[in-house]
């Protein structure tokens, strides 16, 4: 360790260029791959988001949801599956859905009621799923 | 909610960002003594800060955690330790990289100063496993933050230690009142490690956002008992 050099002088800067430049990149390089990963996760999320609104939509069954229905213009043979109306259908049976709170358009804001009757211990609650 | 105020404040990082580089390259003077290869300095150094500050504020929301119960605490905790680790990667490769340059060693074992960091990045780096080795959710959390507040005492006290220590090669910046560095410096160097600061704020909001609304999703396909998309995080605990 004696020949450490304890009062280094300054490297010239055609060498000392090199290093500060690979000490830069490192640091962008990191936040690029975090942005990278955090991207790839949203992209996850996304997909799921969608998968959810489709199974939301088709049911567990393969059957419209009411709200489905109601959001889209179909033909009345739709309603017909799902029982006369006003009679919710056997998915809306599994996610109760509150006509009140329900807003028009968008069958993907049928999820919303849905999640009210997680309960006020889901909002902080972690998953089971580990 | 955590998604609140993201987009000013990654501008505002952006905006602190580029005028830190800026100021380090085109207004702060070349060191006397080491010249050009100094600048690193502005990097470096910030870095080490905020992560060092960011394991303690782990610990901070730990206590949190522990005193309320309430799990986003521990999801904080989580968070502001994940980023710290990652910011303490830079810091051990751009503080390697100075070393080569300026002792032509990538590391000295001797010198307190650096092996004092990696033990506590060591420390922390053991985290992931002692939370990932724990099944059950809540038991996780527990141990998590009593790791989180251990560890995180530890940092002052190593720091205090590597200060009363006797520094072989590492310089010791900020000993002196004037911080040992001319006003120019001092300026750029404040500006750099308030980028740092914002960037690691942003970038756990970011963090907390994403986790946000994958635990939304999970909560969503929990309510609708759709069947799970494929393998979840063992790992990171879930905010909603």
């Amino acid at each position: 360790m004696s020949l450490l050099p304890l009062g280094t002088p300054a490297l010239p800067l055609d060498e000392a260029g090199k290093y500060v430049a690979g000490a830069y990149i490192v640091f962008v390089l990191l936040l690029v791959i975090y942005v990278s990963i955090m991207a790839i996760k949203l992209q996850r999320i996304e997909k799921e988001l969608r998968e959810l609104a489709t199974f939301a939509e088709q049911g567990p069954s393969g059957t419209p949801e009411r709200g489905a229905a109601q959001s889209s213009p179909g033909p009345p043979e739709r309603g017909a599956e799902q029982g006369s109306p006003g009679t919710p259908g056997r998915g809306a049976e599994d996610v109760p859905v509150d006509s009140k709170t329900q807003p028009a358009g968008g069958s993907d804001r049928n999820l919303v009621p849905s999640e009210a009757t997680a309960g006020p211990s889901a909002e902080i609650r972690g998953s089971s799923d580990v | 909610m955590y998604g609140k105020g993201l987009k000013p404040l990654s501008i505002a990082t952006v905006v602190a960002l580029a005028a830190g580089l800026s100021l380090v390259f085109f207004y702060a003077p070349n060191d006397a003594d080491q010249g050009f290869i100094q600048k690193i300095f502005y990097l470096h150094v910030p870095l080490a800060m905020v992560s060092l500050v960011g394991f303690i504020v782990g610990g901070v929301f730990a206590i949190l955690h522990l005193r309320s119960g309430d799990r986003r605490w521990d999801a904080y905790s989580y968070v502001s330790i994940h980023m710290s680790v990652i910011f303490g990667v830079g810091v051990l490769i751009t503080g390697s990289i100075w070393a080569k340059a300026s002792w032509g060693h990538w590391w000295v074992w001797e010198e307190p100063t650096l092996v004092s960091y990696l033990i506590v990045f060591l420390l922390y780096a053991t985290y992931y496993p002692f939370r990932y080795a724990i099944e059950d959710r809540d038991r996780q959390a527990r141990y998590a933050s009593v790791f989180a507040i251990t560890a995180g005492s530890f940092v002052p006290l190593n720091f205090i230690a590597v200060r009363l220590s006797e520094s072989l090669v590492h310089p010791r910046v900020f000993a002196t009142t004037n911080g040992g560095l001319p006003a120019s410096m001092m300026f750029t160097f404040l500006v750099c490690l308030t980028a740092m600061a914002l960037l690691w704020v942003t970038l756990v909001k970011f963090e907390l956002t994403a986790k946000s609304a994958s635990g939304q999703v999970k909560r969503l396909r929990r309510a609708l008992d759709a069947p799970p998309a494929g393998p979840r995080s063992r790992i990171a605990p879930e905010v909603s």
